[in-house]
């Protein structure tokens, strides 16, 4: 898509939901990818940041990004995308799904939001328990190029 | 730890398949000029990144940002090289 498109939503949030992809949901085993290391005060202010933008049905979108291992290989996705990143996290998508967190397809494949509805801090230990440990990545410092135009 | 130019979450991405943030989250908004190269992240996590282009949103103005390839101090290293005398 081209970046002047965007261009054409003036003020107010970009909404998403013409946006989102057509795509069957992420299998429960499905690894999703973020990087970093993540505190609740950055977990919101990443939530808000994203609430400022986009909107879902009119409303503001609360969510934080992540990446699913999809048609990539992990060791492939981490070195061309998060080798800026010291240490991620690898949940499942079934794992944020369990703790009620919607995944939606956003943005280009594999690029998923997690969505959230408050962003206080109950939801936020909560997303914080479902992305599990942080982990060493072993791709850090390894980058290759990732999209080509953007 | 990383002094940034710009504040973003390096995770993001939007539709136009670009890294993305605000405009108002630069520690000089002036240096964020398309095709600029800038420092993108936060003091954990920074990648070096070009500026595509500034496109209003929301209550204010979004940066889309290229990832370059390498770490930051792959960068400074690149400089090192080219300036030593």
């Amino acid at each position: 898509m081209l970046v002047g498109s965007l261009a054409r939503v003036q003020a107010g949030r970009i909404e998403q939901r013409k946006l989102l992809r057509a795509e069957q949901p992420l299998p429960a085993t499905t690894i999703v990818v973020r990087g970093g290391r993540d505190t609740l005060d950055k977990l919101r202010g990443h939530a808000q940041r994203t609430a400022r933008a986009w909107s879902l049905d009119g409303q503001p979108l609360l969510g934080i990004s992540v990446f699913a291992v999809l048609g990539i290989a992990l060791e492939e996705l981490l070195a061309r995308r998060f080798a800026s990143f010291r240490t991620i996290y690898l949940p499942t998508a079934g794992e944020l799904r369990e703790r009620g967190f919607e995944l939606l397809a956003t943005g280009q494949r594999p690029h998923y939001t997690v969505r959230l509805r408050r962003a206080d801090d109950p939801e936020l230990e909560e997303l914080v328990a479902a992305l599990g440990a942080a982990r060493p990545n072993p791709q850090y410092g390894r980058s290759s190029t990732w999209r080509e135009e953007g | 730890m990383y002094r940034v130019d710009i504040t973003a979450d390096l995770n993001d991405e939007d539709q136009t398949g670009y890294l993305w943030t605000f405009l108002d989250e630069a520690r000089d908004p002036a240096r964020i000029t398309p095709g600029a190269l800038v420092v993108a992240g936060d003091e954990n996590a920074a990648a070096v990144c070009q500026v595509v282009d500034l496109v209003p949103a929301g209550d204010g103005t979004i940066v889309h940002l290229r990832l370059l390839p390498g770490l930051v101090d792959d960068y400074r290293a690149l400089v090192d090289r080219a300036l030593a005398s």
